[in-house]
């Protein structure tokens, strides 16, 4: 420990972050001089660091587990599949569209998410735990007032004031641990013996200051307020991009700290019907909220909350297969909640559409939008034939083991909470459709162009989407390899 | 009580008027102070537990935390400082016109 350690070796390991941190420089001084076509070069200069990023992730996989930087982060195959999710989730955000004001800011701050999103799904020790989760949530706070108008200030404001109470509850949590286990490094062996011999109530009290940190960042009840006017408010394509980024990235790290904290099943804490509980909750709340909404921007935020209910189903199992399934639905939601927000927003660029009655007839002037948002919202109610249908079934498939093996009744409840919730949320979900093909069009509605790009990055969405459902097996069969050893 | 009792009181005591203040004040402004109270209470137990531990690791990363509350106190202010331009107030509650548009 006292000699100085070469920082090199670690570095190399982590080449993709190093990269992202490069090119956020880079941004900053392309920025500040070139002047024409800004905003082309700039987007063209992220995407292929992402691209470069991903790359190299996929070909060094598997991973050979290894903790670097004196064991506070971990490169594995489970952070490796967050990180390729990640930087994809960016690569996708940028297609949707060219921020034309302040891109340079625009782009870093694309960047900087995907950065701390990156760390924080290798983090094995609270320090970098906190300073990534801070990086993404900072830069969120920033970019969801990105529209630059009143409505957007308000939902950013809204957005920091919970966020900053969460982290602060986040921060007060962890002292409460370093205070019983005298360690911040929670894949330790002394975390795990100390937790163990410790009967203090404070993990219990400790536990779930940190959990609602988490919960915040996954837009699970009670922590989901700020969901709805934050993606009201909000320009599309950030929407698109906080929905996913930020919330996988909450999952990722949710995974490993419940995980961490279950003690192999011996904590005094029940997590397992902790995060059902959530989890039927979150599904509940955001179903029944979302059946109300008339803005479709305000419909998807109350639908993407239940759609967290959800990847919590599949954590709330804590065996593999659960959160394998979880995995599986993560990518799934990341396709098809782009899919619906791109959609959205190439409506929205032709027209301002606060309300789904104003979608009537549009399916006839513009085809390949319309049903690229339909084949959004039939994945998100989990029908086939597109991948949300595919996800929902492994995710209850791996209740229904986890119950006839454990014998939980509340994985039961899950298990029938959830499929009474698919069938809610087909009212909601096929109203938008049902305006976009079965309304009468309005008479005097102009035909919508849509741009080749913004037509392209629907297509292949929409082919990921239903080719998921045609063939699950190879990506299954790459989450199957993926290890959750702590 | 020993030191430490003492000590870990205060913060509980630090952190609980922290939480008070964000849930009573309507002040943006003032729920940002409640909010950088909650994190000195946890400074103040990093520091305090340190000392039954060996190395530094509770101290470093109270300056972690001192860090990113310097950062959020920045966004923060800057994002206030913008509702109130708009809305020539820092009151959240009659910041709410997404609300209303809603109903």
């Amino acid at each position: 420990m006292n000699q100085p350690v070469s920082m090199i070796p670690d570095l190399l390991q982590i080449i993709p972050e190093v990269l992202l941190a490069g090119s956020v420089c880079l941004t900053l001084l392309l920025g500040l001089f070139v002047k024409k076509n800004r905003s082309v070069l700039l987007a063209v200069v992220a995407a292929t660091v992402f691209i470069v990023a991903g790359i190299y992730i996929l070909t060094s996989w598997p991973h050979k587990p290894e903790e670097i930087f004196a064991g506070t982060l971990r490169v594995d195959d489970f952070s490796a599949f967050f990180r390729v999710l990640f930087l994809a989730g960016g690569l996708l955000t940028l297609f949707i569209s060219l921020q034309k004001e302040n891109a340079t800011e625009y782009v870093i701050l694309i960047q900087a998410i995907v950065l701390g999103a990156c760390l924080l799904s290798m983090s094995m020790h609270f320090a970098t735990v906190l300073v990534s989760l801070e990086l993404v949530s900072l830069c969120s706070y920033i970019l969801a007032g990105f529209a630059f108008n009143k409505p957007s200030s308000e939902g950013s404001m809204k957005y920091f004031l919970m966020g900053t109470v969460a982290t602060a509850c986040l921060v007060y949590g962890i002292s409460l641990i370093y205070g019983i286990s005298g360690t911040l490094n929670f894949s330790s062996s002394q975390f795990v013996d100390a937790l163990m011999q410790s009967k203090s109530v404070m993990i219990a009290v400790a536990a779930l200051l940190i959990l609602a940190a988490l919960l915040f960042k996954l837009a699970a009840v009670p922590f989901h307020l700020w969901a709805p006017d934050v993606y009201q408010s909000a320009p599309t394509p950030v929407v698109a991009f906080l929905s996913v980024v930020p919330k996988l990235a909450g999952l990722a790290l949710l995974i490993k700290i419940v995980l961490a904290f279950n003690l192999f099943g011996r904590a005094t804490v029940d997590w397992r019907m902790l995060v059902a509980g959530i989890s039927i909750v979150s599904i509940l709340a955001g179903n029944l909220s979302a059946l109300a909404q008339t803005n479709p921007k305000r419909m998807l935020a109350y639908s993407s909350i239940a759609q967290a209910g959800f990847l919590l189903a599949g954590v709330a199992t804590l065996d593999p297969t659960g959160i394998q399934a979880a995995l599986f639905y993560a990518v799934v939601f990341l396709l098809m909640n782009l899919l619906a927000f791109t959609a959205l927003h190439l409506f929205e660029k032709w027209k301002s559409l606060p309300a789904m009655a104003d979608f009537a007839g549009l399916g006839r002037v513009a085809f390949i939008p319309a049903f690229a948002l339909t084949m959004a919202l039939v994945a998100l109610t989990g029908l086939p034939p597109t991948a949300g249908f595919t996800a929902k079934l492994f995710l209850f498939s791996s209740l229904w083991a986890s119950w006839s093996d454990s014998g939980s009744t509340i994985m039961l409840i899950l298990f029938i909470a959830g499929l009474l919730n698919t069938v809610i949320a087909l009212y909601f979900y096929l109203k938008i459709p049902y305006y976009l093909f079965l309304k009468e069009t309005p008479p005097g509605t102009a035909s919508i162009k849509i741009s080749i790009t913004g037509n392209f990055l629907l297509l292949i969405l929409v082919i990921a989407v239903t080719w998921l459902f045609l063939n699950p097996g190879l990506l299954m069969g790459w989450i199957n390899r993926i290890t959750f050893v702590l | 009580m020993t030191d430490i009792d003492f000590l870990f009181y205060l913060s509980v005591l630090l952190f609980c008027c922290g939480l008070l203040i964000v849930f009573t004040k309507k002040n943006a402004l003032l729920i940002l102070m409640g909010i950088e109270l909650m994190l000195n209470a946890a400074n103040l137990n990093l520091v305090v537990f340190n000392r039954q531990q060996a190395g530094l690791d509770g101290q470093l990363f109270a300056l972690f935390v001192i860090l990113v509350a310097v950062c959020e106190a920045v966004v923060g202010i800057a994002i206030i400082l913008r509702v109130y331009h708009y809305y020539k107030s820092a009151v959240p509650d009659r910041v709410s016109e997404l609300k209303e548009e809603n109903r």
